[in-house]
């Protein structure tokens, strides 16, 4: 490990980690600052399950009709994002439990993932060019954070392999520059709508929880 | 701002004054809450939402359609004021603001012309975005700058000056009662029956649609014959009875308070232990949700439609119904503001169920249902009204599967929107409501339908 990848996947690594927790932080805080809405109606049932069953929407696409009709649209949104938690395993294995990388089946696994997470990733952004309605409403942020996270996954499957001496190569560097690009940018950008998620869909059940919407007849 | 392509209507204003795009951002501050800035915040732009939008759905080749695009317009003015990166870099989210008449009217023709609020693109949204009440917050914010369609100007006025959307004075409303009295009286054979305004201590007071008073009296009409049946102790205010809400269309929370609050202080003042709404979608979710928010009016006593209080009749046997009197098909219609925004599911069909002999769902249904592309104050909005029926498609086809011959909904405005629907797409099929398939199911007692009783009503 060269001295400068060591600096990449320790100090570096955990600065641009508590830079991005402290702007989450920031982030919640100023989410917080919006004035909530108090409700004054008396509530409708006493409680229907809406607040959970809302937040477990991402587990069930079943319930999104846009995906009811093309379920492949769920397909690429699991690996896209299993490429992505892999991607960021990946930042805390090479440092911390290089060892696991020596297991050819795990590493092998983990290449299949942020191969097909990239191939998705490839696709989502012909997909984002090529429709029309997609297209008008990009934004420059949309693109630029897909192509990224595209990218992330590139240098994630260079930077893994079963050959230790290889993590030590360039690719690692790199994949620990972008990731360290990333917990700067992420804050800023759309990717950080995952911290947003539970907050929308916090608020959504709460509502169906309160109107007892959403309950089978 | 783009602008849509569809044909632009001409700029409608209450506020002759000139146009003053630098409010908004004031303005768009002072009305966020923490729910908007969440879907603010939250859309990916993943474009889901359009395959669940009727507009989208009728115009597949046509981008602007698309929720997301809707909603953009007000989250590019968010991101250029509120948001971090917006307000730093703009080009990099595409942060905007209006900045002259053209692109204020580009604003309005989308927000007021291009979306009914009915809510499906919000339960299909992976992230949960509202875009329904984004479009409503920037509603409101062009309302408060003036900037507001003439026909829903007219009906907001209306409201603020006479409590009321059809400015009905408290003489022609006691009269109009007076005669629907022995109008009742006639029909049911009986002498007794009672419409008692501002009568204190009553077990409800009974609030409508104007419309029922001005020019459609049978909802009301039938409700008051159902409650004599029933032996319900009711009344109605001689002033708050109005349940249409445009504070709702508009997104002015102020005018939305004030004629919500006019029903509540109406209970308040009259001691009832009830508030019962007619069949009425947007009034419904208005007074028994949205208005004790806008109002900050704590709820005290229950608040229910008539669809609820009927079912209950129906139930505890205090009327009776014989569902071969009504044989053709009928489906129902589940409004969106009833169903998606108030969860009020399964009363209608229990009350469907037993008044119709071939009661039939159309698909999809309950939460899932399509509007009926009147709602949001897009009937009284008439220079948006090619667009409107273009994106009905969708629920004239859904309408068409049904095989049915009547559809029935508990709300007017839905009412309305159906029929206008219907006879565009030249669809063979009714439009009644739900209290209209109870009466005509009704099985009234035998001795009040004597003849002789009738006449001599007849001659009183």
């Amino acid at each position: 490990m060269s001295d400068l990848s060591g600096l990449m996947q320790h100090e570096v690594h955990l600065a641009a980690l508590s830079f991005m927790g402290a702007a989450y932080i920031l982030r919640i805080v100023w989410l917080l600052q919006f004035k909530k809405i108090e409700e004054m109606s008396l509530s409708a049932g006493t409680g229907n399950g809406a607040v959970l069953q809302s937040l477990l929407a991402v587990t069930k696409p079943w319930t999104i009709e846009g995906v009811r009709k093309n379920p492949a649209f769920y397909l690429q949104f699991v690996i896209f994002h299993l490429g992505a938690a892999a991607a960021i395993g990946l930042t805390f294995l090479i440092p911390y439990r290089p060892e696991l990388l020596k297991d050819a089946l795990f590493v092998q696994s983990l290449r299949m993932v942020l191969g097909a997470a990239f191939i998705v990733g490839l696709f989502r952004l012909y997909r984002r060019i090529a429709d029309r309605a997609l297209r008008l409403i990009s934004t420059p942020d949309d693109y630029f954070a897909l192509v990224m996270m595209t990218l992330f996954y590139a240098l994630g499957i260079s930077a893994v392999s079963g050959n230790p001496e290889i993590l030590s190569g360039q690719a690692v560097l790199t994949f620990f520059i972008l990731a360290a690009f990333f917990h700067i940018y992420v804050p800023f950008s759309k990717i950080i709508h995952y911290l947003y998620y539970p907050f929308t869909r916090y608020y959504l059940g709460k509502m169906m929880e309160h109107r007892n919407i959403g309950r089978k007849g | 701002m783009k602008a849509i392509n569809n044909k632009s209507a001409g700029r409608c204003t209450i506020n002759p004054a000139p146009v003053e795009p630098w409010r908004i951002p004031e303005l768009l501050r002072k009305k966020i809450n923490r729910q908007t800035a969440c879907s603010l915040a939250a859309c990916v732009h993943c474009g889901k939402c359009a395959r669940s939008c009727h507009y989208a759905l009728a115009r597949p080749d046509d981008p602007f359609m698309t929720p997301a695009y809707k909603a953009d317009q007000i989250r590019r003015i968010f991101n250029r004021h509120i948001d971090w990166l917006g307000r730093i870099f703009p080009w990099w989210t595409r942060a905007d603001t209006p900045r002259d008449e053209q692109d204020i009217q580009s604003l309005k023709d989308i927000v007021f012309g291009t979306c009914s609020g009915c809510r499906r693109c919000t339960f299909n949204c992976p992230m949960g975005v509202d875009n329904a009440a984004l479009i409503r917050l920037a509603r409101g914010i062009l309302t408060e700058m003036g900037i507001i369609p003439e026909g829903m100007a007219n009906v907001c006025r209306n409201q603020w000056e006479s409590g009321n959307q059809m400015s009905v004075t408290e003489e022609e409303f006691r009269n109009t009662l007076d005669w629907i009295r022995c109008e009742v009286q006639y029909e049911l054979g009986v002498d007794d029956v009672k419409i008692a305004v501002e009568k204190e201590g009553c077990d409800f007071i009974y609030a409508l649609n104007p419309r029922e008073i001005k020019y459609d009296p049978s909802s009301f009409m039938n409700a008051a014959k159902f409650f004599y049946l029933a032996g319900e102790s009711w009344t109605l205010p001689s002033y708050g009875w109005d349940i249409t809400n445009f504070g709702l269309f508009s997104g002015d929370d102020r005018l939305g308070a004030f004629m919500a609050e006019n029903i509540y202080q109406a209970a308040e003042r009259l001691r009832a232990k009830r508030i019962v709404v007619s069949e009425c979608g947007h009034g419904y979710r208005s007074v028994r949700w949205e208005g004790y928010n806008w109002a900050k009016y704590r709820q005290a006593i229950p608040t229910e439609s008539v669809v609820e209080t009927i079912a209950r009749y129906l139930q505890e046997g205090r009327i009776k119904v014989d569902r071969l009197k009504n044989t053709a098909p009928v489906t129902f219609h589940d409004s969106c503001n009833v169903a998606r925004y108030g969860g009020l599911l399964d009363q209608p069909r229990l009350i469907l169920k037993q008044v119709c002999a071939d009661f039939r769902e159309m698909h999809p249904n309950r939460m899932n249902n399509f509007c009926c592309t009147g709602g949001s104050g897009l009937l009284t909005m008439p220079e948006y009204r090619p667009l409107r029926l273009e994106a009905a498609k969708i629920k004239a086809d859904q309408l068409k599967a049904t095989g049915a011959d009547i559809v029935c909904t508990m709300c007017h405005n839905c009412r309305e929107g159906l029929g206008d629907l219907i006879s565009h797409y030249r669809l063979d099929m009714q439009v009644v409501q739900i209290m209209d398939l109870v009466a005509e199911a009704l099985v009234l007692p035998d001795r009040k339908t004597d003849d002789n009783c009738r006449a001599e009503i007849k001659q009183v």
